[in-house]
């Protein structure tokens, strides 16, 4: 194959424009195409048929007239988050080519706005950055005559309001894309003991399943969940209780498969068996691997959601505009949550799912299982007792 | 005289004109970074993160925090420094003096990895080494449930595996260069086959193990996609602790005050081998170096 | 060591002995069924072209090649499969192959380190062997600041130092320029019989190897053509390769037209009608009435005066004139245009007082006598 080829091949994967499987086979990596292919169960890329959804077209949306879109939008987000025939449409629609840049965390996009010259148009951020990013003014307030086919009152005003800056003010500077949970998963075939709570994943982590399982590399959900094992709040930055979570992530860490945030091939091969999870993730593996299983913490843990936001001084701001305004669109919602399975906050994009995803307790879990999960707090992100907690943690 | 010396100074003005795009080039991406480095290592953290002018040594009053991620890089580049010399001399060895014909074509094969990208290469590896790779063919062989990625073994494999060639091209260029008359000199006086390494290919080829050793132990003291991909995040090296510094935590002072400290411990490291190089072997190239 | 069981039948004044060696690479044959006895002591030298086999032939009795069939004995033992370090042979190498990252000292001492001698030993027999090319003193000397004949004597001593059996010397004169290689010719001849080594020296220089050799054997693709003492080869070339290739000849072709095979003499008739008497030089020969033969006369053998000639019996004599005059310091040499060709002939210049009495274009006659004539039959 030819270099060139291999890069593009390599580049569409990266970018979330291709699945894994799907670019192993293409560029022909030899025996790690040959012991996927064998020995994975297919991943989630494929997007299942949705009741009354189906592809969006023209006549669902339609670019604003008479403005130019421009050629390019930059959309940094995360990794295996959007449907890539979602972009593709869009581009067919607009002309605007989409480059999609998936980061491994809130704290990453933050550093890289921080160091500025990013040249990033869109951002998918969650819901605890828009303190941060609306006093750093690294956002720009949504301008709603731009966006025709947003209508907020369909969508949950809890979760809606993440994105108001300063809190309270109605001034929005995002909409939400999605939400979800962060909990574990867990493969059945390998677990046998009951796993319901994070006093189970960190307890079982160091006794029955040592070496098998996967914590986020993230010292917001890691640290999060650790509190929670000892019954503190998800979002304690107590110096005490601190301390107490570092002491349990550093007696856990010996006994881990490994500390990433990439953790859908160690679960697919089996190398590990439970992992901290989010819901989409979650939902993705559920759906190929019927058992690998996704649990909620029944004593805590973290509820989120992530939104469409325009980056200040954005050099597209029309095209910004015009795909925010697509992907408001409750059509392509649903159609874009055939691939990412993470639920939907729009009442109307909910209602055009099919009733399989509807009824997927994954997706839309019970809402007595959310009772004791918390939104993580602005302050989580620029924390430094945290921040240094975890660097700590790693390097040990 | 007048004129020549009219001559003198348009050459200078040439070499200077010449030299001048590299040297803003090193001015712009080496010694002005080198200095911001410095200058944020001796600052604090703004408290969503970055730099806030200060002055204090706090940064490096933190550093012994993270002796393990300094340690484990160390060893691990010596480790695969090593490793790689005892595998590159004898294919460099081959290459130069034995393979003959098939000479250009082998060395073409151990450039084809460098044709895919670094990241693919050593994501390849994370399939090969998970459980559906070797350890269950291992298993299927009869030896037992055997863990490989994310361990040291794996990141060390890793390292060698990428930073093999650089290793076989200096040794294969001073192999090739060796007079192979001496080696039948040698013989011809009595000593055999290893008589013969030691004595005159070991240290006639001694200015390619040191630049050999020099390319691959530098990059491998600031690796951190290896031990990222294949050590899981617990294989965790100074590299792994910057970009977490400067990309998660955004504790710029405290990572830029580590930087710091990792490029002393690697000029202080090529420093020591140079020295102890160029003692050992009276070759005349070391020198050069 | 255990000696073959025909050894004691060997002659073991033979240091080296190579009993029909052949040596392929692929589909080249380098040395062609050779068989050769190299006395105890003398000063034997493999004379020939470039790609004739001397070298390799040199590089099998060093152990660098194996033959591909054949024999080699060394002190009357076979050396088949015996590893270079395991021979007591020395070699002197084209390009002196010195260790650069050694001192001269050290790079002389290099075989004695290799069968662990003391480090006094091995000093003072390294201060000997220096002493003995004369480069007492360069003991600290890297090798690259030496000029080139001093690093000849390097190599030198560094191969006799460990008293070798045999020293085997390939072209080491090669790289050198004339007046310091007739110097060096003189030292080697003169160590040789200082040391009373046998030494096989490899050389394409015909003047090197007359100046030097006991014995010479002339080579060609592969084959070995004749061998003999420089006199004998000058005086009885076999054929006109050796004829040639050994100093300069004036070869006239022609068939036999009388044979006295017991009195080694033949008459040989040229395409002119001239009928020339000599000695067939090659006493294994059985030749037969109109085969084809040369006759070769050295330069000096031709004597050339004025006038028309006057057959005389004994001589052949032929007119011709003067084309070319060369003067060469102790010599002057004629290009001598004749009814049987181009002919070549030396006169050297006996005293100052000498005249030259025979100009460019003059008509001349050349003579020669009959026992001038070599008939080479091959």
């Amino acid at each position: 194959m030819e270099p060139v080829h291999f890069q593009k091949l390599y580049d569409d994967f990266r970018l979330g424009r291709i699945d894994r499987r799907t670019f192993l086979k293409a560029s022909g990596l030899g025996l790690a195409a040959a012991v996927i292919a064998a020995c994975t169960p297919g991943s989630s890329a494929k997007p299942t048929e949705a009741a009354g959804g189906g592809e969006p077209t023209a006549a669902d949306w339609s670019p604003p007239s008479g403005v130019d879109l421009g050629k390019t939008l930059y959309i940094t987000t995360w990794p295996n988050y959007h449907n890539p025939r979602t972009i593709e449409i869009f581009t067919e629609l607009t002309g605007v080519a989409v480059e999609l840049n998936p980061l491994g965390s809130n704290e990453e996009m933050l550093a890289k706005l921080l160091i500025g010259g990013t040249g990033w148009d869109v951002l998918v951020p969650t819901n605890y950055t828009f303190e941060t990013y609306g006093s750093k003014g690294l956002l720009e307030p949504l301008n709603m005559s731009m966006l025709p086919h947003l209508d907020t009152s369909r969508y949950d005003q809890k979760l809606l309001a993440n994105a108001e800056y300063p809190a309270g003010s109605k001034t929005l500077f995002g909409f939400n894309k999605d939400w979800g949970t962060t909990g574990f998963t867990y493969n059945k075939k390998h677990v046998t003991k009951p796993m319901a709570t994070w006093k189970d994943f960190f307890d079982l982590a160091q006794t029955d399943y040592s070496g098998k399982v996967v914590i986020h590399d993230y010292q917001l959900t890691s640290i999060g969940n650790a509190l929670v094992y000892h019954g503190y709040s998800f979002n304690s930055v107590d110096e005490a209780e601190l301390a107490k979570a570092e002491e349990l992530l550093l007696a856990v860490k010996p006994h881990l498969f490994a500390i990433t945030s990439d953790y859908q091939p160690p679960m697919r091969a089996e190398d590990a068996w439970v992992a901290m999870t989010w819901t989409n993730d979650g939902a993705q593996l559920h759906a190929d691997i019927p058992d690998i299983e996704y649990v909620i913490g029944s004593d805590g843990g973290e509820i989120w959601s992530d939104f469409y936001a325009v980056v200040a001084g954005t050099a597209h701001r029309e095209a910004a505009y015009a795909f925010l305004d697509f992907m408001a669109v409750p059509k392509v919602q649903a159609f874009d949550a055939t691939f990412h399975k993470a639920p939907l906050v729009d009442s109307a994009g909910i209602a055009l799912q099919s009733e399989e995803v509807r009824s997927n307790k994954i997706t839309y879990p019970d809402a007595s299982s959310l009772t004791k999960l918390e939104f993580g707090t602005a302050e989580l992100l620029t924390n430094q007792a945290r921040a240094d907690l975890w660097a700590r943690f790693k390097s040990a | 005289m007048v004129r020549s010396g009219a001559r003198r100074w348009r050459s200078r003005i040439a070499t200077a004109l010449l030299l001048l795009p590299a040297a803003t080039w090193y001015a712009l991406l080496l010694l002005v970074p080198l200095v911001i480095l410095v200058v944020f290592s001796f600052g604090g953290r703004a408290p969503e993160g970055g730099y806030l002018p200060d002055f204090t040594f706090a940064n490096y009053l933190e550093l012994p925090t993270r002796a393990t991620a300094f340690v484990n890089a160390l060893w691990m580049a010596l480790g695969g420094t090593v490793l790689c010399l005892l595998v590159g001399f004898p294919l460099a060895y081959y290459l130069a003096t034995r393979a003959g014909s098939q000479r250009t074509l082998l060395l073409v094969l151990v450039v084809v990895p460098f044709w895919t990208s670094f990241l693919i290469r050593t994501y390849a590896w994370l399939t090969i080494l998970g459980n559906n790779g070797i350890p269950s063919l291992l298993e299927d062989l009869g030896f037992g449930h055997i863990v490989l990625l994310n361990t040291p073994f794996a990141v060390l494999l890793g390292i060698v595996y990428n930073y093999l060639p650089l290793m076989v091209f200096p040794l294969y260029v001073s192999l090739e260069r060796l007079d192979k008359r001496l080696l039948e000199a040698s013989k011809d006086l009595g000593a055999g086959r290893w008589a013969t390494f030691r004595q005159v290919t070991l240290p006639l080829s001694s200015a390619g193990v040191l630049s050999g050793v020099i390319l691959v132990f530098i990059p491998i003291m600031g690796e951190y996609i290896i031990p990222a991909l294949l050590g899981g995040g617990k294989v965790f090296f100074i590299g792994n602790a910057l970009v977490d510094l400067f990309l998660q935590s955004r504790n710029w002072p405290f990572g830029s005050a580590a930087a710091i400290v990792l490029i002393l411990v690697i000029l202080t490291a090529v420093t020591i081998y140079l020295r102890v190089g160029s003692r050992g072997s009276g070759s005349r190239e070391v020198s050069l170096l | 060591m255990p000696s073959p069981p025909d050894s004691t039948s060997r002659d073991v004044s033979a240091d080296v002995e190579l009993i029909d060696v052949t040596k392929r690479f692929g589909s080249v044959t380098a040395v062609d069924h050779v068989a050769l006895q190299i006395e105890r002591g003398s000063f034997y030298s493999l004379l020939g072209p470039s790609g004739c086999g001397k070298t390799t032939t040199l590089r099998m009795i060093a152990g660098f090649e194996q033959p591909t069939s054949g024999e080699i004995l060394i002190a009357g033992v076979p050396v088949a499969g015996v590893p270079p370090y395991r021979r007591n042979v020395n070699t002197v190498f084209q390009h002196y192959a010195l260790f650069p990252h050694m001192d001269v000292a050290r790079n002389v001492g290099y075989g004695l380190r290799q069968v662990g001698v003391t480090r006094d030993e091995e000093q003072r027999r390294v201060g000997e062997a220096l002493d003995l090319v004369r480069l007492s003193g360069y003991d600290r000397r890297r090798t690259w600041e030496l000029s080139g004949g001093q690093q000849q004597r390097v190599a030198l001593a560094r191969a006799l130092v460990n008293r070798p059996t045999v020293l085997l010397l390939d072209e080491p004169l090669g790289a050198l320029d004339l007046k310091l290689r007739k110097e060096m010719q003189l030292e080697l001849k003169g160590l040789q019989q200082e040391l009373g080594i046998t030494f096989v020296y490899v050389t394409h220089d015909q003047d090197e190897a007359l100046t030097m050799s006991d014995v010479i054997v002339v080579m060609r693709d592969g084959r070995v053509q004749q061998q003999g003492s420089p006199e004998a080869l000058y005086e009885r070339p076999v054929n006109r390769f050796v004829a040639g290739f050994i100093g300069q000849s004036n070869t006239i072709a022609g068939r036999l037209s009388g044979l006295d095979l017991d009195g080694g003499m033949a008459s040989v008739e040229t395409p002119t009608g001239l009928v020339l008497n000599g000695r067939i030089t090659d006493h294994g020969a059985r030749p037969s009435i109109g085969d084809e033969a040369i006759v070769a006369i050295r330069p000096e053998r031709l004597e050339i005066a004025p006038g028309t000639p006057s057959p005389t019996a004994g001589w052949t004599s032929v007119a011709g004139r003067i084309h070319q005059e060369t003067y060469l310091g102790d010599q002057t040499e004629y290009r001598l245009a004749t009814d049987l060709g181009q002919l070549v002939a030396r006169r050297a210049h006996h005293g100052h007082a000498e005249t030259t009495t025979v100009r460019s274009g003059e008509s001349i006659s050349v003579r020669w006598p009959d026992d001038a004539n070599l008939v080479l039959v091959a």
